[in-house]
């Protein structure tokens, strides 16, 4: 008989609610005896979301974020800015304790699994993708999905993008890469690094289709069953008050 | 304000900006896309850094990591003595 973990299974939120779910997840798993779970999302509207210790002011575009409407957040996690395009990216995040057998306690070790877990799921696409230290993962030499974990509460909380059908353009026009205008050259030196399923595999890729590659990934990586559920009320109340944080100016512009 | 920018082999990139005041360090901010958790600690070490002699950099650094259960991932200690001794010297 195969472990269950639970499922929670593409939401569609906003920025704040879907960072409030992540963490609320992580502070009940232990306290509540809530069960280890995976969860893929999407976010709407769009949003950028930065790693913990960046500068909002120096990793961001604010006025181009204001113009194209899409939200800006600051991660519990650290690592790099992302931009969650609504209609070409799929985020995921894990939730396990640090003492699970199945949790490797090096934290390397921890990331190379779960990627490993994204990059199986992308394999059944056809895509070769594999795990680049420290936290992406690659695929023909080039970024496809970036990735970030924290442990707290005696947990591990993995979140990470997946690059479905990303407009690179308007990824630059957000996010301060650099202070050059966005030139064809620009985009240019963005495509030879980033990618996405679509451009690697020279096809529309459905959300549903990648869903269930990235569900299979993790259910062969791990040994698991997924079985979709929802949060449980504990959860729900600490989303409500995690999403006032994430909302509030003082923690998304605190450095 | 004196600022710098650091890229740590392996590719996490580490920035930091500070004000001199005579021998001494004040108003400390470190921020990058490296990983360091508990993540607050960030501020613990920036507050440890506010006002002391800029000789005192890197043993202050080190201490705080001695005596502070910190785990970092993508960066070391020393990259945070680099960073802030590349913006006193710069």
């Amino acid at each position: 008989m195969k472990e269950t973990w639970r499922l929670i299974d593409m939401r569609i939120e906003d920025a704040p609610t879907q960072m409030a779910i992540d963490e609320a997840i992580a502070m009940a798993r232990l306290k509540e005896n809530t069960p280890n779970t995976v969860r893929l999302y999407r976010w709407n509207p769009s949003a950028v979301s930065i790693g913990y210790f960046q500068g909002i002011e120096k990793e961001v575009n604010l006025p181009a974020c204001e113009k194209y409407g899409v939200d800006v957040i600051r991660r519990i996690t650290g690592g790099g800015a992302v931009y969650h395009d609504y209609n070409g990216e799929i985020t995921y995040s894990l939730v396990a304790p640090e003492a699970d057998p199945k949790m490797p306690a090096d934290i390397l070790e921890s990331y190379e699994l779960i990627c490993g877990a994204i990059a199986n799921g992308l394999a059944t696409l056809g895509v070769d993708a594999e795990f680049k230290p420290v936290n992406d993962i690659v695929a023909g030499g080039k970024k496809i999905s970036g990735n970030a974990q924290t442990r707290r509460h005696g947990v591990v909380l993995q979140h990470g993008t997946v690059l479905v059908d990303t407009d690179i353009r308007r990824m630059f026009q957000v996010l301060r890469v650099s202070d050059a205008k966005i030139s064809d050259k620009l985009i240019k030196a963005v495509e030879d690094r980033v990618t996405n399923l679509r451009r690697y595999l020279g096809r529309q890729v459905g959300f549903d289709e990648a869903r269930a590659a990235l569900l299979k990934g993790f259910e062969d990586t791990f040994d698991v069953s997924l079985e979709p559920g929802e949060l449980t009320d504990a959860e729900n109340r600490l989303v409500k008050q995690l999403h006032e944080k994430y909302s509030s100016r003082e923690w998304v512009f605190q450095r | 304000m004196k600022r710098a920018e650091y890229k740590i082999p392996g590719g996490k990139l580490l920035s930091t900006e500070l004000v001199v005041e005579g021998d001494r360090m004040v108003g400390v901010k470190i921020t990058g896309d490296f990983f360091m958790h508990p993540e607050t600690s960030i501020i613990d070490l920036e507050k440890a850094l506010d006002g002391i002699h800029t000789a005192d950099l890197e043993d202050t650094v080190k201490r705080f990591f001695k005596e502070n259960d910190v785990t970092l991932f993508g960066i070391h200690v020393e990259d945070f003595v680099k960073v802030v001794r590349m913006a006193l010297e710069s």
